[in-house]
């Protein structure tokens, strides 16, 4: 057994209201592709953050070739030799290829940039990668799977010793992954440690030596891959508490339709969905960055543009009558995926961020503000929610995750909506609080409301869901009814299926 | 995703506290200087003049409060009274009607507001370049219209009022607390006072929460285009002529120091219009105990630089995970 | 085949629009008024715009990384106050003149990057405060403004190399420069970066403190030259020099095409061409016998509809971009 030429160690972190890392473990190989698996908020980003030098750990010792390393900077972790290819594109998109992969150390001959070295050099790596592109040309122009490439090869420049894939082929067409795990053979070929973060369980076993799990800012697993099937390791990723902690009712009386999308559509990102919704049931859609999932919601209450498609929306007479996305918006109740960007306003108090999408309503006619009323309906909704605060006044910025999340659902309540569409309502939330918000959705269910809910945890939809639908790429891949086995939830998920070629 | 918090910086409450404290011993410093320097200063007489000359500052203040609490800023409003003056002027001198003249001063300063507004709120252009843009084009347009020379044939019905006190306290006064108390009102209690600071905290939030964000913003240019018409009306009627140099750089610059110093964020969301107005009358204070202090006007400018860096620098250090 | 031919004009005309325009108000101008044409008026033009040329080169740069400074018109002044003082008493060369007067500029760059990089104050704030501060120091160095400076220094400032002025060829190898640096070395490349995202060059692993705090040192010393070479034209210095010059130096770069929104553009056609522009509008309006007073007011459109076509221009093509901006 060789040595780890890598080894994290009882990594800890913490940000405000959550614990991102608990004493996190891992460990890489030269030569060798580590695969690091995890459900959305594991963990595994941030702690490769703390290896990139992106964030800074709490607590726990970092140890490259035998030597204990600290990274400040994403400048320091480059110099040491780590090399990081992130989910997001990192792209100068004025700028040319050669640029871009030279842009934080050019080579240089009497104080200005050698661009012959410069563009040889770059042909070198892509062609290495496989790539014919010429480093002239100005990656505003390319597509991303091609972007992705440069990305590569800049982390390549620097002839890293550690490589770091972050979900990197949720994006890239069939043609393209199988390129990517060339290249990724080739690089083991020349005993780069490779951590590769992915989703997709039957990738790793096409690409990797080991495995190592995170679920909920802890290490649960490392093992070899020839000794693990793929569906411990999803086990593992999941948890155990899955079948005693269904919580929905098994029957469901079959009851109206209420929202039917027809073939919404907006250029790349969305292709034809259509689904429709009926009181009282919840539908949960699965996928993952990238997949369309958020921007759908965002279509459909009218955040994005529609270029296509239809909404239509049951009135009071019962029949299906069509609605604009923002009428949509201001009847359905809305829980958006970025709590602390797009949720709440941090600097407000508690009661302001409750009654704010609704402040006309306890407006007079001359716009002013009933106070009175506003405190009234920020205590019942504190009361209704158990959100724990001292008073309806506390900013909430100091609120744990758990009560923000129900200060976002309290906006929404306050109108009664018959929708909610929630994007990863418990995100980052601790599990009892998990719980608490996943008995509320089911409330609101049994209430009469029709519930959009999307999630990246299975667990989480397999609680409460009615009805499962995968998306990828902008289209609903699949779906599954309510009583889908595990198995069957699984197999959807981690497997890709033949998708179609990369849009040009 | 970025090593430093990418959230707007939230003042921590011992800041909060320790901000009006070090603008209160900023005041109490400038008086000191001025009891030193000029112990006549505190004639009642003298004091009404401070009053007089800050409630102009104030009225503009208050407009550009209204804006960057949306978020925004406008470099053009100082230039938006100028023209709006000296449009206003020019049909006194033709038609001697001051009625008139007032609506015109009015309504062309709202109509330059408006365009500011339609330009950032609805076409999403940055507040700094529009205004910029506007503000050449009112300068330009002041000092064409003029060929640079003062009008002052100001009908005596405009600027009489002006010259009279009643109650013992000078019209200006009144306009600046009528407007402040209009401004307070508006962003304190009202529906639109929420949504404007809503949007300036985080504008894609208010956008999830129903709020019309573009709107809201458009609506603050146009309030601002309102205090700068109404700032022309005061200056024309105080000097009894209007010209384009009733605005110049240092007078945007006193317009956005006096929010700043009266706790206005300039990234937007923070801040209360009575600060703004606090705002204005340090900077008329300070004015004056420069000047009583002998200090020439050149040092007056280089210490006026100086304090908007100096409080924005301090608000940036107090402020709670610093956005890089 | 009329498509195709469609296609390229509009290719061709995307490429050398801004040229296209230039000669069409050339001509148009030169037809309103006979003597604006000529070599001779040419020359005078480029004279006449080497100061600006000049300013906006330093402005370019910083606007390539996406910041702004409106204190170069007043670094201008000082600049030039201190040139002008130190050459009244007529006891020391020239030559080292100039290399105080450009200290001042430096000097007053590094203030301005001091704040911006280190007190993290908002660039447009700072130099807002710097502009009024900077005026301000000039004014209480000259006491009021207006020093002559003597006669023989005249001269000088007006001195020809064969056919053009000896400060234009100044003026357009600092402009080359300046298009060099940008071009063609690793601070210049960086900054463009910056301009892209500055997010994403940071996680690239660009320094980009340095790099800007670089740039507005560069922007003052750009200032200083300008008001000095002003100075030696006009042999004179006054309270109203370089009062605003930054403006004008912005416009330049954005009609020459280089966007307020950082990381495009090109230096030498941005900033040579768009200073002809402004020339021209101020030589043409007075060949024209136009209101002198009409000036600003025909500059201020042009920059208002610079500024405007900029900012459409960059919603389309970056349409993502101005997403993210709006993020951050």
């Amino acid at each position: 057994m060789t040595a780890p030429y890598l080894r994290m160690h009882a990594i800890s972190k913490h940000f405000p209201g959550v614990a991102a890392l608990k004493r996190a473990d891992l460990e890489a190989y030269r030569g060798e592709a580590m695969a690091l698996m995890g459900a959305n908020g594991a963990g595994k980003s941030t702690l490769m953050h703390v290896l990139g030098g992106i964030v800074s750990k709490d607590e726990g010792e970092i140890i490259v070739d035998g030597r204990q390393r600290d990274f400040h900077s994403p400048i320091e972790s480059l110099e040491e030799g780590v090399g990081f290819v992130y989910q997001e594109l990192n792209s100068l998109p004025s700028m040319t290829i050669a640029e871009n992969i030279f842009a934080d150390g050019f080579p240089q001959r009497y104080g200005r940039i050698d661009f012959q070295a410069c563009e040889g050099k770059t042909r070198e790596i892509l062609q290495r990668l496989g790539s014919q592109l010429n480093p002239r040309a100005t990656v505003e122009a390319l597509n991303t799977g091609d972007r992705q490439l440069i990305e590569i090869a800049r982390a390549l420049r620097r002839n890293p010793k550690i490589l770091i894939f972050d979900e990197p082929t949720s994006s890239l067409s069939q043609r393209e992954r199988q390129r990517l795990f060339d290249v990724i053979a080739g690089l083991k070929r020349d005993g780069v440690a490779i951590i590769y973060i992915t989703h997709f369980v039957d990738e790793i076993f096409a690409v990797c030596e080991r495995v190592t799990v995170m679920r909920n800012g802890k290490t649960v697993f490392k093992g070899q891959i020839d000794q693990v099937t793929s569906q411990e390791i999803v086990h593992e990723m999941m948890g155990t508490v899955e079948n005693e902690s269904r919580l929905a009712p098994d029957q469901k009386k079959q009851s109206h339709i209420v929202l039917e999308i027809d073939q919404l559509s907006r250029a790349d990102e969305l292709q034809s969905i259509s689904l429709s919704l009926r009181e009282g049931e919840i539908v949960g859609i699965w996928g993952l960055l990238g997949s369309g999932r958020t921007e759908l919601i965002r279509a459909m209450i009218g955040l994005d543009p529609i270029d296509h498609g239809r909404l239509r929306w049951r009135g009071q007479d019962g029949t299906l009558v069509e609605i604009a996305p923002e009428s949509l918006h201001a009847l359905s109740g809305i829980v958006t995926e970025d709590r602390r960007g797009e949720g709440v306003f941090l600097p407000l108090s508690t009661s302001e961020n409750i009654i704010l999408p609704n402040i006309r309503a306890i407006a007079n006619r001359v716009g002013i503000v009933d106070r009175g009323k506003q405190k009234k309906i920020a205590r019942d909704m504190i009361r209704r929610l158990g959100i724990k605060v001292t008073s309806e006044d506390q900013t909430v910025a100091t609120l744990s995750g758990g009560n923000q999340q129900k200060v976002v659902f309290g906006r929404s309540l306050a109108s009664s909506p018959r929708l909610f569409l929630l994007d990863e309502p418990t995100r980052g939330l601790d599990v009892g609080a998990k719980t608490e918000i996943l008995k509320l959705i089911l409330d609101l269910a049994a209430a009469g409301a029709a519930i959009v809910l999307v999630s990246s945890e299975l667990e989480e939809l397999m609680r409460i869901c009615d009805r499962y639908l995968v998306m990828s790429r902008g289209r609903i891949v699949a779906e599954l009814p309510g009583a889908a086995s595990k198995r069957d939830l699984l197999a959807a998920i981690s497997t890709r299926r033949a998708t179609p070629e990369a849009r040009q | 995703m970025t090593v430093y918090q990418t959230e707007a910086p939230i003042p921590e409450l011992r800041s909060r506290l320790i901000r009006p404290l070090i603008s209160f011993a900023l005041c109490i410093v400038v008086v000191a200087i001025l009891a030193l320097y000029a112990p006549s200063f505190f004639k009642l007489n003298n004091i009404i003049n401070i009053l007089v000359q800050t409630s102009t500052l104030a009225v503009m203040a208050v407009g550009m409060a209204i804006v960057m609490i949306g978020g925004g800023i406008d470099l053009s409003l100082p230039f938006n009274a100028a023209l709006s003056a000296v449009l206003g002027a020019m049909y006194m001198r033709t038609t001697g009607d001051p009625a008139g003249g007032l609506a015109v001063m009015i309504i062309t300063a709202i109509a330059i507001g408006a365009f500011n507004g339609i330009a950032v709120g609805y076409f999403r252009m940055i507040p700094f370049v529009v205004t910029l843009a506007m503000m050449t084009v009112a300068n330009g347009a002041a000092v064409w219209l003029t060929n640079s020379i003062s009008i002052a044939d100001i009908p005596d019905a405009f600027v009489d009022p002006f010259f009279r006190r009643y109650l013992g306290i000078p019209l200006s006064v009144y306009i600046a607390v009528v407007v402040s108390l209009f401004a307070i009102l508006l962003s304190s209690i009202t529906v639109y006072g929420r949504w404007l600071y809503a949007v300036g905290i985080n504008s894609k939030a208010a956008r999830v929460a129903r709020i019309p964000d573009r709107k809201v913003i458009a609506l603050s240019y146009v309030i601002a285009g309102l205090m700068a018409g109404i700032a022309a009306i005061m200056l024309t009627g105080r000097l009894a002529s209007a010209s384009a140099n009733l605005a110049s750089p240092t007078i945007v610059l006193d317009v956005v120091s006096a929010c700043v110093v009266g706790g206005i964020s300039v990234y937007g969301g923070s801040g209360k219009i009575h600060g703004a107005i606090f705002g204005a009358l340090f900077m008329t204070l300070l004015n004056n105990a420069l000047n009583a202090a002998e200090v020439t006007i050149y040092v007056n400018q280089i210490v006026r630089g100086a304090i908007i860096v100096a409080f924005v620098a301090f608000d940036r250090f107090a402020a709670r995970g610093i956005a890089r | 085949m009329t498509v195709n031919l469609a296609s390229m004009v509009a290719r061709f005309g995307r490429r050398h629009g801004f040229v296209i325009v230039i000669l069409i108000v050339y001509i148009s101008i030169s037809v309103a008024a006979p003597s604006f044409f000529g070599t001779g008026n040419l020359i005078n033009m480029f004279h006449v715009m080497a100061p600006l040329m000049v300013v906006a080169s330093g402005m370019a740069l910083i606007v390539m990384s996406g910041k702004l400074d409106i204190s170069v018109g007043s670094t201008a002044y000082v600049a030039s106050a201190i040139f002008a003082l130190l050459m009244r008493e007529n006891t020391i060369p020239v030559a080292l003149g100039w290399t105080i007067a450009l200290a001042a500029g430096l000097a007053a760059g590094t203030i301005n990057a001091l704040i911006i990089v280190y007190l993290r104050v908002n660039a447009l704030i700072a130099t807002l405060g710097t502009m009024i501060a900077f005026r301000g120091f000039g004014l209480l160095l000259t006491d009021g403004g207006l020093i002559e400076m003597p006669e023989a220094v005249k001269p000088l400032g007006n001195v020809m190399l064969g056919p053009i002025y000896a400060d234009t060829v100044l003026a357009l190898i600092i402009v080359a420069a300046m298009h060099f640096v940008h071009r063609s070395t690793s601070f210049g490349r960086q900054i463009t970066a910056i301009g892209n995202n500055e997010d994403v060059a940071r996680r690239i692993g660009i320094p980009v403190d340095r790099r800007v705090f670089a740039s507005f040192i560069t922007s003052g010393l750009l200032g200083a030259a300008g008001g000095i070479m002003y100075t030696m034209q006009v042999a004179v210095s006054t309270s109203k020099i370089g009062e605003g010059m930054e403006f004008i130096a912005i416009a330049v770069v954005v009609v020459g095409g280089i966007s307020l929104f950082g990381g495009r553009g090109n230096i030498l056609t941005a900033v040579v061409l768009g200073a002809l522009l402004f020339q021209m509008i101020r030589s043409g309006l007075q060949h024209l016998g136009a209101n002198p007073y009409s000036y600003r007011l025909v500059e201020g459109v042009v920059i208002f509809l610079a500024m405007y076509v900029d900012a459409l221009k960059a919603e389309r093509v970056g349409g993502i971009r101005l997403r993210r901006q709006e993020e951050t």
